[in-house]
């Protein structure tokens, strides 16, 4: 008969506790539930995948539908690319659907991470009713998802532009930085949404329409140069969380230039008071997800 | 203390009924406030769980029994007071929980046991035991949804009883399936009491709570009407419900496996551990008594009694025993207890039904006989060889030179 002892061993609500002690017992028990974590992504990816011929493929189909349109209208019907001035240390020069396809990755991450976890949590009503697992997991679940097609297509830009351009230079090392800035913005935003959907559905409605607005304000299909002759409209872009992120990681993949340091340490910033207002939010409310879910 | 492990403090637990609960924008705006009452399903409720104890849960619908095992389990927080958990804690509310059609048996299983609290490599060391009881080796690789109803139970049920947690929470999951299913899941309870693992049970079912729990709780209203020993809290629930005398007497037979003349009447049945306490399962090996109590309308002298053994999942006939048969005198006068104790239980695992009668010892008349209408559950001796059939067999081996490995 075995004899180990497994189960999730809930951590006890000390009312005492500080407010370190208590988020370092919050990060502990999210890391011990990290098999239940990874089977959750998992089944996000599987059954999202499950019965198609081309699997993972398909999450290339929107962007590079979207790039072939978008090329098709600045290049060929507008000549006057919004990014035409764009241009490497190696003097090699940057087609505007690449130049365009590596923004449009990383903020496809950060838009699928925020769009689906709003959701994450009102569609998992009948695990809550029945189980107890760190809340927080769900909202880390699906942003871990959408980082594992990212990957996928990362791997596609990133051949992309070997055979289009030419190498990369030791700029991508700053990558993995960069990812992980997103990452955090957009778990930072999930927790949030998720747990204001709990109370007001209309919040992913209303989020959908944001996020495409929010694309519109994202130096995503033109570059920041590009906006530079209106110093009220950069200055207003500059505030916008993901403008440094997209600008880096286009930089460090595409253009061998280094991050836009300033822009992505405010970057940080962000992130950070996304975490900590969404963790916050999160935890004030997930007490009574199962009642109301 | 260091040997509860569960227990809540003044807990109180209420929920919101609404009328109509407002989720949108504009209904939060048009509808000038939410109409809903307050409604208490937990009212002070203060219990201490001990470790290693089984405790039943019973009451009526609605009583309160199912929010309490939800705050236990921290699905449910309670609006005042305490709730201590000591240790890791497997709540088993429903079968499937976290199956998704899309995926494949091998798939749920991963995903089901890390929701049960499982690490993977826990769930790669149950996996087999899992599907070999779930006896669906060969559709392990295809999606559930494309499973019989029968074959998505047995693998849901498969996962549940693999949970091997300090403190076990169980609701209504028992009263699903055959009894193959049951026998299998009162054997799992059975193997955790005797590894002094702690067991909750929330059931409907007044004979299950009285055949797996020593202890029980009455909860009727969200308030707790009784605590103690399970039969006088079943019978303390029944006297309640029914309006009848509390007289610790178990549940009437069916009347389909009862006959005798009446002349002597057999009021209860209970099977007894080594303390003399009623228990629901045993060891083998260990000691076992069975005791009879009976009433009879006028004194009998050549009254016998006999107890007979069967199993439950093949109905053999395992061992029949009568004070005639161990030339005992009887004689039944108003009311009184006939013990019989066996030193050393020699059954193997498994769930026994049991007959009792009580007939006139010469000739054939029998005063009242109940057929198979008891059970206990025999679980493994782990100081004991283990060994298939029906009894444990004491056996030597002996080996010639020749066989002895080098």
């Amino acid at each position: 008969m075995a004899t180990t002892i497994s189960g999730p061993r809930r951590p006890d609500p000390a009312p005492l506790a500080g407010r370190a002690t208590r988020v370092v017992a919050w990060i502990r028990e999210l890391a011990g539930a990290r098999d239940l974590t990874a089977n959750l992504v998992r089944r996000d990816l599987k059954v999202r995948h499950r019965g198609t011929f081309l699997g993972m493929l398909w999450s290339l189909t929107t962007p590079l539908l979207i790039v072939g349109l978008y090329y098709f209208i600045f290049k060929l019907l507008f000549p006057q690319s919004p990014a035409t001035d764009v241009a490497r240390p190696d003097g090699r020069s940057v087609p505007f659907a690449v130049y365009f396809f590596a923004g449009l990755t990383i903020w496809n991450l950060f838009a699928s991470s925020i769009l689906t976890s709003a959701t994450s949590v009102t569609s998992a009503g009948y695990m809550l009713n029945k189980v107890y697992f760190p809340r927080a997991i769900l909202p880390l679940s699906t942003v871990l998802s959408a980082l594992v097609t990212f990957g996928f297509e990362l791997c596609v830009l990133l051949l992309v532009t070997l055979a289009v351009v030419g190498l990369p230079s030791a700029q991508l090392l700053w990558l993995p930085v960069i990812v992980a800035v997103v990452v955090a913005l957009a778990f930072g935003l999930a927790m949030l949404l998720s747990a204001v959907n709990v109370f007001l559905r209309d919040t992913a409605h209303f989020l959908a329409v944001f996020v495409q607005l929010w694309f519109w304000g994202t130096p995503i299909i033109y570059s920041l140069r590009f906006v530079s002759r209106r110093p009220g409209l950069a200055r207003l872009l500059k505030l916008n969380p993901m403008t440094g992120t997209v600008v880096s990681f286009r930089n460090v993949v595409v253009l061998n230039h280094a991050p836009s340091f300033k822009l992505l340490a405010y970057d940080v910033g962000c992130a950070l008071v996304a975490l900590v207002i969404g963790a916050t939010v999160f935890a004030r409310f997930q007490r009574t997800f199962s009642e109301i879910v | 203390m260091a040997d509860v492990a569960v227990s809540c403090a003044d807990v109180w637990k209420s929920y919101r009924v609404y009328h109509q609960r407002s989720h949108t924008l504009k209904e939060k705006v048009l509808s000038r406030r939410n109409m809903y009452e307050e409604f208490w399903a937990l009212k002070d409720v203060n219990l201490e769980v001990a470790v290693g104890s089984t405790v039943g849960v019973v009451g009526a619908n609605g009583s309160g029994k199912s929010t309490l095992l939800k705050t236990m389990a921290g699905i449910l927080f309670p609006n005042k007071g305490r709730v201590t958990v000591n240790g890791s804690v497997s709540p088993l509310l429903e079968l499937g929980t976290g199956f998704h059609p899309e995926l494949t048996g091998r798939e749920n299983v991963a995903l089901a046991g890390s929701l049960l609290g499982h690490s993977r490599r826990d769930m790669e060391r149950k996996y087999d035991s899992i599907v070999e009881f779930a006896g669906i080796e060969n559709f392990m690789d295809i999606p559930v949804k494309n499973y019989s109803t029968g074959m998505y139970t047995r693998l849901a049920f498969a996962v549940a009883i693999s949970v091997d947690p300090e403190i076990l929470l169980i609701d209504e999951v028992l009263s699903v399936g055959d009894e193959s299913f049951q026998l299998r899941c009162h054997e799992r309870i059975a193997e955790l009491r005797a590894d002094g693992r702690t067991v909750v049970l929330v059931s409907h079912s007044l004979d299950t709570v009285r055949a797996l729990c020593k202890r029980a709780v009455w909860i009727e209203k969200g308030e707790v009407r009784k605590v103690g020993l399970s039969h006088e809290v079943v019978a303390a629930y029944l006297g309640g419900v029914h309006q009848q005398v509390a007289d610790n007497r178990p549940r009437q037979p069916r009347p389909e496996n009862r006959y005798g003349t009446g002349a002597a009447e057999i009021t209860s049945v209970s099977f007894l551990d080594s303390d003399g306490d009623e228990s629901p399962s045993f060891c083998t090996g260990q000691p076992f008594t069975v005791r009879v109590a009976y009433a009879a309308t006028e004194p009998i002298d050549d009254a016998t009694c006999g107890i007979a053994v069967f199993r439950a999942d093949s109905h053999a006939y395992v061992f029949g025993q009568s004070t005639h048969g161990a030339r005992i005198k009887l004689r039944l006068s108003e009311a009184g207890t006939i013990d019989m104790t066996v030193p050393a239980l020699p059954v193997l695992k498994g769930q026994y039904l049991v007959t009792v009668s009580l007939e006139r010892a010469e000739v054939k008349e029998v005063f009242d006989l109940h057929d198979r209408e008891y059970s206990f559950v025999v679980i493994d001796n782990p100081a004991l060889p283990t060994g298939d059939g029906l009894f444990h067999v004491p056996t030597t081996w002996t080996l010639s030179q020749s066989t002895v490995p080098a």
